[in-house]
């Protein structure tokens, strides 16, 4: 029993937390919440979908595909909607949320109503003492962990990287040292597209396709956030582990249907106990 | 509050208003009635939201949580227990005004974009616990079917769908001209400011979510025993949400008639689509539409109205 629940929890905190590091970048950079972050996941699944089981694509093509759409899409909400609404976080998140309704039904739209079931990226089941992991699902793990190490890096060591981490800090102080916070706006949205794309494959992958799939991983992603604080990545990453913990022990010890009330009720508390987060405000 | 000449003015426009919606039935069909029924609930809901988050600026994206409190207190003590209807209407509505209390609890502490998220943790904890906890008394995920109704046929329907709007309408319309509205509105601005004047912004926020909450209650009572079921999902879900959300904006937020006008809108237009877009499409439309609007023109149809109104008064001057 405790094996199994160390084990799904990791697997699980590491889903969570590729799904989380999109969401988090741009609430770190730019302050405001994207309530239509759950479409880049769908729109990544779903266009994953389409590439590799409907036209046939080989699986790495349908990958990019997948990425390019969450990166187009992420783009176009920043351009189109978030910009204009900028200095109102409140305004931009009413709007983001109708857009995900009206996404919603967009893919309801072309793709029909019916669930939809994908093909794991890998096949093959890993069995160890009893217990039994996909090794799609350890793949999920281990892009996540990956995806970000590297973003760590990218953060710290590259040039583009110390920008975003300057405007999360200090948006007038980046200003004056000539970096550009729309362009680092720009970057960070597509990337956030991206994230959400590749989280939305393995996702859909983990479940399955369908159009109400954007809320659960929304609510995964504000958790992380709430849980967390304001968007370090080593904060998310340990918020990720705490909230998929928490599920783990509550699906196996007391009832398999508490799936999403263990992490509302994780929400509510860290909001009402400590509503800056358990590790507090800390830059990208 | 003394009334003066614009109130009256204004109290006319509703008079006729009253006067005008109670006059459709001789004219229009059923079906039209029970398109406009339709509209008269969302209409109340939207205006609970505005009282809500319109007013004091704390956005609810969790009402189908009251809403569904409401609901399913009348339909559980109804259909389970068969107390009448008389008693487990207003049971439901105290017991949506204790569960706003619970909704205000978090507002003590946060604000802004996070208070949102709270709402809405609260609406899918709701959801999920209806379908796990106790299914034989809620009815789990299949939920009750067969509520007993308050009056039958179309046009009773319409007239008392009609009357608790008009008079939750005009009441809060009322409300929010007094110097408490005055106040209420000042939190949504600054919050410290109203404090810092001496008034309690705690007992103006908690009257602002019971009135809200009470509302909520009345429409969402009275919504379950017109349609005669009630299931988690349809109550608690993000689309019944959308909705809500957007006859509030769209018609204009910070108004009361503004929601009024925009629940119209939304199931007039919703069902005129019906023929032409059968399925999501709609959603599709109306959508991209409240998105548009929302972000050209925040303060909604309602100020376009406003202004044309006072462009014709300044051109006949």
């Amino acid at each position: 029993m405790a094996l199994q629940i160390l084990i799904q929890g990791f697997v699980l905190s590491g889903l969570y937390a590729l799904i989380a590091v999109g969401f988090t970048m741009i609430f770190s950079v730019g302050r405001v919440l994207n309530l239509a972050y759950g479409v880049y996941i769908m729109l990544g699944g779903y266009i994953y979908y389409a590439a590799l089981q409907e036209a046939g694509l080989p699986v790495f093509a349908s990958f990019i595909l997948a990425i390019l759409a969450g990166v187009t899409f992420g783009l176009l909400t920043y351009l189109l909607l978030v910009r204009r609404l900028e200095d109102n976080p409140i305004a931009v998140e009413i709007s983001t949320l109708i857009l995900a309704v009206v996404m919603q039904a967009l893919i309801v739209v072309i793709f029909g109503a019916a669930p939809k079931t994908m093909w794991p990226v890998i096949r093959g089941v890993l069995r160890f003492e009893g217990i039994s992991v996909t090794m799609n699902i350890l793949l999920a793990t281990g892009v996540s962990w990956v995806v970000l190490g590297s973003l760590m890096a990218f953060v710290r060591y590259t040039h583009l990287g110390r920008a975003i981490r300057a405007v999360s800090m200090d948006r007038k102080g980046a200003v004056i040292s000539g970096i550009e916070p729309s362009f680092i706006s720009m970057v960070t949205w597509a990337l956030s597209g991206a994230f959400g794309a590749i989280a939305g494959v393995f996702f859909a992958t983990f479940t399955q396709l369908d159009s109400h799939m954007w809320v659960f991983p929304l609510i995964i992603s504000v958790a992380v956030v709430i849980v967390g604080g304001i968007g370090s990545i080593v904060g998310s990453l340990i918020a990720a582990h705490i909230i998929g913990f928490v599920e783990t022990i509550t699906t196996t010890i007391i009832a398999a249907e508490l799936r999403g009330v263990s992490t509302m009720l994780l929400i509510i508390l860290v909001l009402l106990i400590r509503p800056k987060g358990l590790f507090g405000r800390a830059e990208l | 509050m003394s009334i003066d000449r614009e109130t009256m003015r204004y109290l006319g426009w509703w008079l006729a208003f009253g006067v005008l919606m109670c006059l459709l039935p001789l004219v229009v069909g059923t079906g039209t009635l029970r398109i406009l029924i339709f509209a008269h609930f969302l209409a109340m809901f939207a205006m609970s939201w505005d009282f809500l988050s319109g007013r004091t600026g704390y956005i609810s994206f969790g009402h189908p949580f009251l809403i569904g409190i409401a609901g399913y207190t009348t339909a559980i003590l109804s259909f389970r227990f068969g107390v009448p209807i008389y008693y487990s209407i207003p049971a439901a509505v105290v017991a949506t005004i204790v569960g706003g209390t619970l909704f205000f609890l978090p507002a003590l502490r946060i604000r802004g974009t996070y208070f949102a998220l709270v709402t809405l943790a609260f609406m899918e904890i709701l959801y999920q616990l209806t379908k796990v906890v106790a299914p034989k008394i809620t009815g789990g995920t299949r939920g009750m079917s067969g509520l007993e109704s308050i009056v039958s046929g179309a046009v009773n329907n319409y007239y008392m769908s009609f009357g608790i709007m008009f008079v939750i309408g005009v009441v809060l319309w009322l409300l929010i001209r007094t110097r408490l509205g005055v106040a209420l509105s000042a939190i949504r601005m600054n919050e410290e400011a109203v404090r810092s004047t001496g008034h309690s912004t705690t007992k103006l926020k908690l009257f602002a979510f019971s009135v809200s909450a009470a509302v909520s209650g009345v429409g969402g009572a009275f919504y379950v025993h017109y349609i005669g079921s009630i299931a988690p999902r349809g109550m608690f879900e993000i689309n019944f949400l959308f909705t809500i959300l957007v006859a509030a904006l769209l018609g204009g937020a910070e108004t009361i008639i503004g929601p009024i006008m925009g629940a119209y809108f939304l199931t007039v237009l919703l069902e005129y689509l019906r023929p032409v877009m059968p399925g999501m499409e709609r959603y599709l439309l109306y959508g991209g539409i409240a998105l548009v609007l929302y972000v050209v023109r925040p303060a909604g149809i309602y100020s376009l109205i406003a202004d044309a109104g006072r462009k014709v008064q300044e051109w006949r001057r």
